[in-house]
């Protein structure tokens, strides 16, 4: 096949990018998560050149609604987030979608983890579409990754209603060519809001009204191109999928000599094109399901099926065929259309291995100079001081890797959790709870929903430390400005923690330094002996993110071991317990040495050696 | 050409794996083909494994190699190509292996050793078509740089027979992605390493 000039490499979220752009969508917000994050990374690219509006808002919820109030004053708009993040801004979904969206459109896109690649659960974020009775498309390929974001704000436009499109891990992070189109030159300007943007004092009304039009756009999708049929003639079995699972079957139907198997790639999956659904169910007596994660479509069709008279066989995730958890692949398909054919696939056979206990495992560590390990180990020292009276209510982001280290976290949920939990651990002294607590938050995380639990607990009075890793900048996804970021863009204005938390006038509040192992164990240990409502402001430090600021850079404190002090392998704190990637154990000589190309010379390991054999120098 | 042709190169966050997948892509869209690239880089950061899936033909093919249908492994570290071999590679596949090795945390700890790098070429050996550990270490050592272990990777990929891409393709992507001298260099010293 031969490329036309106009074909380009890009990812699912360049393609989806590159829709907004061509829609002329010129307003985006989002806040960063994997897989969505590269999104709006994108956009900012290309935002100068187009003379959009696009913003890292503080959370998802406020993408969506800064997103919507465009979109009301005419606007197209769009607002992307990971699977979570959907949770958060749901509350506002699920009263938008009654209120409209205007006269701008509003694009919503989600992007689901399945397999918790990157994420704490593998939602699937389907379920807010039927929640929420708003138009959703699945793209399978990078095409229709940026095809859907034009045809759904088309959508959104003509019935005001917000429409959702998600894509998962697979999509947004593989990359294929994509034919573009031309870039929307239509100038965009404001205008007067509509009436009554809000859905009393008869959201049923509105709930009627949203169903009429939910009605309308499931006559739309009857002749959607998007969805497209394959081999459906004297078809002994029919495959319906979405998503890039519809990848998945188109492969394994490759290496299937029967062409008896019909398909069906559905891209619009909610609200169901039920006609042509119908139509396919009445040509064939068995049916199955391809999608991930959970049976949103299974059980829609299986819903609609109730209606026929003769009901085909349903293979799916509710059948016990598919795997109801975890990724989709090729492998899956083809094992259950073995099954279901008869047939063995054109296929080369994989040798068995045996060679597992070579296959030592690589977990995640903190990165070499990382200030969050020197909090973990001054966590891990005042436990000991404490007898292990001590409980750490974690949150989102790299120090989410406390869980790992010596299991310095003990919970770790949503954003914003650990403050919350915080607050509820920090009330429990009437029951005879008398561990200390301490709750961790990063800036980024801070900013995006530590407020309500960090005033909850001020108001109520619970014993808690509550302890903010500010390295200043939204480190896991990849140093993304927030409102507490050090550098601002001009037009932007920075928000600082340590006023915000003073506001709520804490019982103690403190700023430390995590660079400073020592000083900062004798802060924590102080202050969680301290009663009420503690607050320390830590100093921290993002190795890689100082590394893209100042190209080049090493600290000032190089270090090695004076093998006459150090214990060896008696000992072993330094390389097995501290755990710097900086620092290693030569099985050679049993004794640990410095990887000079991987130690960033911060010199925190010094305060770690109980016999002072980590010294100063090269 | 076998259609799909399927890529995997396996690594540790770092190393490189997604720029190679740009350039074998690039090259792949020289000669007219279709490449799909699934990159797995969630945690690459934090010094995780990362794999890296190129499918190259004549249409576009699913993100993820299927068990047993990869073609070529390139392996940027012993472990994790043993790891991926184990998972995806197949009687077809010939495995390039940089014998660098980059220790897990596990390993710098003391808690564990390392494998011999022998037994792990004996390990791939069991799960592949063929084997080559290729000595990285000095060569880089000897163009002054480890950053172009990619193009040297490359380089070894172009002088496997049935690779549907013209070197002149690999070489034209190298210099459209990196711009570098020393990574066309790096590229020849590859391509004469089998």
């Amino acid at each position: 096949m031969s490329k036309s000039k106009a074909d380009v490499i890009m990812s699912g979220n360049e393609a989806i990018a590159r829709g907004a752009v061509e829609a002329g969508i010129g307003f985006c917000a989002s806040y960063p998560g994997t897989p969505s994050t590269e999104i709006l990374t994108s956009l900012f690219e290309t935002a100068s050149k187009t003379d959009s509006h696009v913003e890292w808002s503080s959370n998802e919820k406020v993408a969506m609604e800064s997103a919507a109030a465009a979109s009301w004053a005419g606007i197209p708009a769009l607002c992307s987030m990971k699977s979570l993040g959907l949770n958060v801004a749901s509350d506002f979904l699920l009263n938008l979608n009654l209120s409209g969206t205007g006269k701008g459109g509003l694009v919503i896109v989600v992007c689901d983890d399945p397999k918790g690649h990157s994420s704490s659960n593998e939602q699937d974020s389907r379920f807010y579409a039927k929640a929420a009775q708003i138009p959703l498309f699945e793209p399978s390929t990078y095409q229709e990754a940026k095809d859907t974001v034009v045809e759904g704000l088309r959508l959104s436009k003509k019935y005001e209603i917000p429409v959702l499109i998600r894509s998962t891990t697979r999509l947004s992070h593989s990359r294929g060519l994509v034919t573009i189109g031309k870039v929307s030159a239509k100038p965009l300007k404001a205008g007067v809001l509509q009436e009554r943007l809000y859905n009393v004092p008869a959201p049923h009304l509105r709930h009627r009204d949203l169903l009429g039009k939910i009605e309308k756009i499931a006559e739309e999708f009857e002749r959607s191109p998007f969805n497209i049929e394959a081999d459906i003639t004297n078809m002994k079995l029919l495959l319906i999928s979405s998503g890039i699972s519809s990848s998945y079957v188109r492969e394994a139907l490759h290496s299937i000599p029967s062409h008896r198997i019909g398909h069906l790639s559905l891209v619009t999956s909610f609200p169901l094109p039920k006609k042509t659904i119908i139509n396919l169910l009445k040509r064939t007596d068995r049916v199955l399901f391809i999608e991930e994660n959970d049976p949103f479509i299974e059980d829609e069709v299986r819903g609609l099926s109730a209606e026929l008279e003769g009901v085909p066989h349903f293979y799916g995730k509710r059948s016990g065929h598919i795997p109801s958890y975890g990724e989709m692949n090729t492998d899956i398909v083809s094992t259950r259309l073995q099954q279901l054919t008869g047939q063995q696939m054109i296929k080369t056979t994989k040798k068995e291995s045996h060679v597992s206990d070579l296959l030592i495992e690589r977990p995640l560590t903190f990165c070499a100079g990382c200030t969050h390990r020197n909090f973990y180990w001054a966590v891990r020292t005042v436990k000991k001081r404490l007898g292990g009276k001590l409980v750490v209510a974690g949150d989102i982001g790299c120090y989410s890797l406390g869980v790992f280290y010596d299991e310095a976290m003990d919970t770790m949920q949503a954003m914003g959790s650990g403050v919350g939990v915080g607050s509820g651990l920090g009330q429990l002294h009437r029951y005879g709870f008398d561990s200390k607590v301490v709750s961790v938050a990063g800036d980024s995380t801070f900013f995006h929903a530590c407020l309500p639990g960090l005033i909850n607990a001020r108001h109520k009075n619970a014993d808690l430390t509550f302890v903010i890793l500010d390295n200043a900048t939204t480190a896991m996804t990849g140093f993304q400005v927030h409102p507490g970021s050090s550098e601002q863009e001009d037009s932007l204005r920075r928000v600082r923690v340590e006023g915000l938390v003073k506001a709520v006038e804490p019982d103690f509040f403190s700023l430390g330094d995590a660079t400073d192992i020592k000083s900062l164990t004798d802060l924590l240990h102080s202050t969680v002996q301290k009663e009420g409502l503690k607050i320390l402001l830590l100093d921290s430090v993002c190795r890689l993110e100082e590394v893209k600021r100042i190209p080049g850079f090493v600290g000032a404190t190089p270090v090695h071991i004076d093998r006459d002090l150090c214990k060896g392998e008696k000992c072993k704190i330094c390389a097995r317990d501290f755990g710097c990637p900086g620092l290693s154990w030569d099985q050679e000589t049993n004794y640990p040495i410095v990887l000079d190309h991987v130690c960033v010379r911060c010199g925190a390991c010094i305060s770690v050696c109980p016999h002072d054999a980590i010294v100063e120098g090269e | 050409m076998r259609d799909p042709y399927s890529i995997l190169v396996a690594g540790v966050g770092g190393q490189g794996n997604l720029v190679c997948g740009r350039i074998i892509a690039e090259a792949a869209v020289l000669q007219g083909l279709r490449p799909v690239v699934g990159d797995t880089f969630g945690a690459s950061r934090r010094g995780g494994s990362v794999m890296t899936h190129i499918r190259i033909g004549k249409q576009d093919w699913g993100p993820l190699i299927p068990k047993g249908e990869v073609d070529v492994l390139l392996g940027f570290e012993p472990v994790e190509a043993l790891r991926a071999a184990v998972k995806y590679a197949g009687e077809r596949t010939v495995a390039i292996v940089s014998k660098m090795a980059i220790p897990p945390s596990n390993v710098t700890s003391g808690d564990l050793r390392y494998p011999a790098i022998s037994d792990i070429a004996q390990g791939l050996e069991s799960v592949c078509r063929s084997v080559h550990m290729l000595d990285t270490e000095q060569v880089l050592e000897d163009m002054g740089s480890t950053r172009v272990l990619n193009s040297f990777m490359i380089g070894a990929l172009s002088s496997i027979e049935d690779v549907p891409l013209d070197s002149k393709n690999l070489r034209k992507a190298i210099s459209n992605v990196l711009e570098s001298e020393k990574d066309l260099a790096a590229f020849q010293k590859g391509a004469k390493a089998l």
